[in-house]
C-alpha cells in the first residue's frame, strides 16, 4: 500500500474534486475492484489491493484527478466493467483505481452521420436498448456483452463474436477524447476529424490508444459507430465425427464470401465432451458427434436467407450433420453465459467442484490449428494429471479477422482451475502451463491474444518476444507519454522503459 | 406466501439418462449426485426448477429479440 496515496492531503485533494461520497478507502470497495474473472491468486489477494477508488462523473474530473497522481507519482488504474480475462484492471503496486461506472451517460446520437457519442462507462446492451428505438445497433458483442463497459473494451482492444460481419471494437470506435498520463485531454482518430472514418493525416493515433491495458491513459468519451439493426439473424450448428472433417469444413464456411457472416467458430472433441458432460444441448446428442462447427450470419432478409441457404448447403456437403433450431438458435442465444452462470469442474476422479475459468486466447493462422490444438492438450493433461486442481474444458477456433474472416483465428484452450486449492506451489504450476502454452502459440507464428490482452503473469513477459524491434518503439512511446510511469504501472513490461 | 412444504415439492427420483447425469423432470439433466460428494447438491422445490427453465427460455427469446427483427429457422426454410 502506497504511504502517499493515502495521505491526508492526496484524500482531501480528491474529495475537492469529486465529493466526499465518490472516493471509496472501505475494505469491501477496495477488495472488489482488486481482480478480474480470470482465475486469480486468491491467496496472494493482499497484493493488489488499491489504495483509494474514485468514482469520477466527468472528463475534466479525470483530467483533475491524474494531474494530482502525476504531480505526487502516484499509480491510477483505470477500471470498467471489471469484467476482463487478463488483469489489465487488477492492481499490481497499489494506488488510485479510477473506476469510470458513474460516466454512463449517451452524449449524442446522431443518426444522419452514423455515430453515437458516449461516456465510457455505459454497457453494450444497455446502449443498444436505447438504439433500438432510432433502427439502429452499436454492433460489439463480447462474450461479456451483459456487463462489459466500453471504456474496458477500449482499453482492452476487444473482439467481437460478430466481428466477421461488423468489425471488432477497434473498427467499431471512430474516435476518443483521451486523459493522457499528464491530465490534458485529447481528441484521437483518423485525422482530426471526431467523425471520420477515414483519414491520412498524420499519424493513426486511434489504434495506438486502443489496447494498451490502460498503460497510455484513459478513454473519457468515444465516438462510436452505428449500424442498421439486422432484419434476420441467423444461427446453423453442425456436428461432425471427426476433428479433421469439422477443421475443413470450418475452412470452407469461413472462404464463403458471404457478407453476412457474422462469425464460424469449431469445437474440438475436448470441447465436445466437457459440453456432453455439462450442457443440456450436447448430453442428449448421440457418441458419434465428435466436433461441432456453428456458424452465426447477420443483415437483411433480403441478403441473410439466401446466405441460410448456402451456410446449410456447405455444411452438409463438407461432412455436417445439422443438429437442429433448438439446438443452433438456442446455444447462439446462450453465448454470453460465461458470465452468467457459476462455473464447474471435475477433479480427476469425476468429482464436481467449483473452478474458475482461464481462456487462452491466441491468434493462431488456419494451417496451425491441428498442431497447436495436439500440442497444447498434452501440454494441460500434464498440469491435470500432476497437480489436480486443474480441468481442460476443451478447445475452440473462432474466425478472428474482421470482414475476412478466413486466414486466422482466435485459439481458446479453456481450462478450469481450482482456486480455493491454489497456494504459491500450485500458482507457480498454472503460471508455468501458461508460459508453455504461450510458446506453442509463438512457435506457430501466432499472437499471445486476439481479445484479452498480454497483461497477465504467463503472458507479460512473451511480450518483448512477441513485439520484437515494436517493443523498443513501445517503450519510448510509453516514457515520452507517461514519464512518471503512473498509468497502471507493471503492466506489458512496460516498466522495463524506465530502467536507464 | 415466502414458505413451502419440501415435502410437496420434492422432485421425483433421479434416473440416469447419460454417463454421469440424472434426470427428475423432463428435460432438466442434473448432475449425478455420487459425482458431487465434495460440493453438496442442495435440496430445490419443483417450482424453483421449473421456475428457472421459464426464465432460461424467457431469456433466450430476449436475447433473439434484442439483436435481430427475425430469427431464420434452417428448418422451415428446408421445409419449404
Amino acid at each position: 500500500m502506497s504511504v502517499v496515496a493515502r495521505s491526508d492531503s492526496v484524500v482531501d485533494e480528491l474529495q475537492a474534486i469529486l465529493g466526499a461520497d465518490h472516493v471509496l478507502t472501505n475494505k469491501s470497495s477496495l477488495f472488489n475492484r482488486a481482480r478480474v474473472p480470470a482465475p486469480f491468486p486468491v491467496h496472494r489477494w493482499d497484493e493488489h489491493i488499491p489504495d483509494i477508488a474514485v468514482l469520477p462523473e466527468t472528463a475534466e474530473q479525470v483530467a483533475e484527478i491524474v494531474k494530482l497522481a502525476n504531480a505526487n507519482k502516484i499509480p491510477v488504474v483505470p477500471r470498467a466493467g471489471g469484467t476482463g480475462l487478463s488483469d489489465g484492471a487488477v492492481p499490481v503496486v497499489g494506488g488510485i483505481l479510477l473506476d469510470v461506472k458513474r460516466m454512463n451517460k449517451i452524449l449524442d446520437i446522431d443518426l444522419v452521420d452514423r455515430t453515437v457519442t458516449v461516456q465510457p462507462g455505459i454497457n453494450m446492451l444497455k446502449l443498444n436498448e436505447e438504439l433500438r428505438r432510432h433502427g439502429v445497433i452499436y454492433p460489439d458483442d463480447p462474450a461479456s456483452y451483459p456487463c462489459s463497459l466500453v471504456g474496458g473494451r477500449i482499453g482492452t482492444g476487444g473482439w467481437s463474436l460478430i466481428g466477421a460481419r461488423y468489425g471488432h471494437t477497434r473498427d467499431l470506435v471512430i474516435s476518443m477524447q483521451v486523459c493522457l498520463p499528464t491530465g490534458e485531454l485529447i481528441e484521437v482518430g483518423d485525422g482530426g476529424g471526431r467523425k471520420i472514418r477515414k483519414s491520412s493525416t498524420g499519424f493513426q493515433l486511434k489504434q495506438l490508444f486502443m489496447g494498451h491495458q490502460g498503460s497510455l491513459g484513459i478513454t473519457t468519451e468515444a465516438t462510436l459507430e452505428l449500424v442498421p439493426r439486422p432484419e434476420a439473424e441467423f444461427a446453423a450448428f453442425f456436428g461432425y465425427p471427426d476433428y479433421e472433417t469439422a477443421y475443413k469444413s470450418t475452412g470452407v464456411l469461413a472462404k464463403s464470401g458471404l457478407a453476412s457472416l457474422a462469425g464460424v467458430v469449431l469445437f474440438d472433441e475436448w470441447k465436445v465432451n466437457y459440453l456432453r458432460r455439462d450442457d443440456e444441448a450436447y448430453i442428449p446428442q448421440p457418441s458419434e458427434l465428435r466436433c461441432v462447427v456453428a456458424v452465426a450470419a447477420y443483415g437483411t432478409l433480403a441478403e441473410t436467407r439466401p446466405a441460410s441457404q448456402v451456410i446449410m448447403a456447405i455444411g452438409k456437403d463438407t461432412g455436417g450433420n445439422y443438429l437442429g433450431d433448438e439446438v443452433s438458435q438456442g446455444d447462439w442465444a446462450s453465448r454470453h453465459d460465461r458470465y452468467a452462470t457459476p462455473l464447474h469442474g471435475r477433479t480427476p476422479e469425476g468429482q464436481v467442484v467449483p473452478m474458475s475459468w482461464h481462456c487462452e486466447d491466441a491468434a493462431i493462422s488456419y494451417s496451425a490449428l491441428p498442431m497447436v490444438r495436439e500440442e497444447w492438450h498434452a501440454i494441460a493433461k500434464r498440469y491435470v494429471d500432476d497437480y489436480g486442481v486443474f480441468d481442460d474444458w476443451g478447445m475452440f477456433a473462432y474466425t478472428n479477422g474482421a470482414h475476412k474472416p478466413w486466414g486466422d483465428y482466435l485459439v481458446e484452450i479453456d481450462i478450469g482451475i481450482w482456486e480455493q486449492r491454489l497456494d504459491d506451489a500450485m500458482w507457480d504450476a498454472w503460471v508455468q502451463c501458461k508460459r508453455e502454452i504461450t510458446e506453442v502459440s509463438l512457435k506457430y507464428g501466432g499472437s499471445i491474444t486476439a481479445c484479452h490482452g498480454s497483461t497477465r503473469e504467463g503472458d507479460a513477459e512473451f511480450v518483448p518476444r512477441e513485439m520484437g524491434g515494436g517493443f523498443d518503439v513501445m517503450k519510448k512511446i510509453k516514457r515520452a507519454l507517461d514519464p512518471n510511469n503512473i498509468m497502471n504501472p507493471g503492466k506489458n513490461c512496460l516498466d522495463d522503459a524506465y530502467e536507464d | 406466501m415466502f414458505g413451502f412444504r419440501l415435502q410437496a415439492e420434492r422432485p421425483p427420483e433421479p434416473r440416469p439418462v447419460a454417463n454421469g447425469v440424472v434426470m427428475r423432470l423432463d428435460d432438466v439433466y442434473e448432475i449425478d449426485p455420487d459425482r458431487m460428494q465434495i460440493i453438496a447438491q442442495q435440496s430445490m422445490p419443483v417450482s424453483d426448477t421449473l421456475r428457472i427453465v421459464d426464465s432460461r427460455w424467457e431469456h433466450l427469446a430476449w436475447m433473439h429479440d434484442h439483436w435481430a427483427d427475425n430469427v431464420l429457422s434452417a428448418e422451415e426454410e428446408q421445409a419449404d
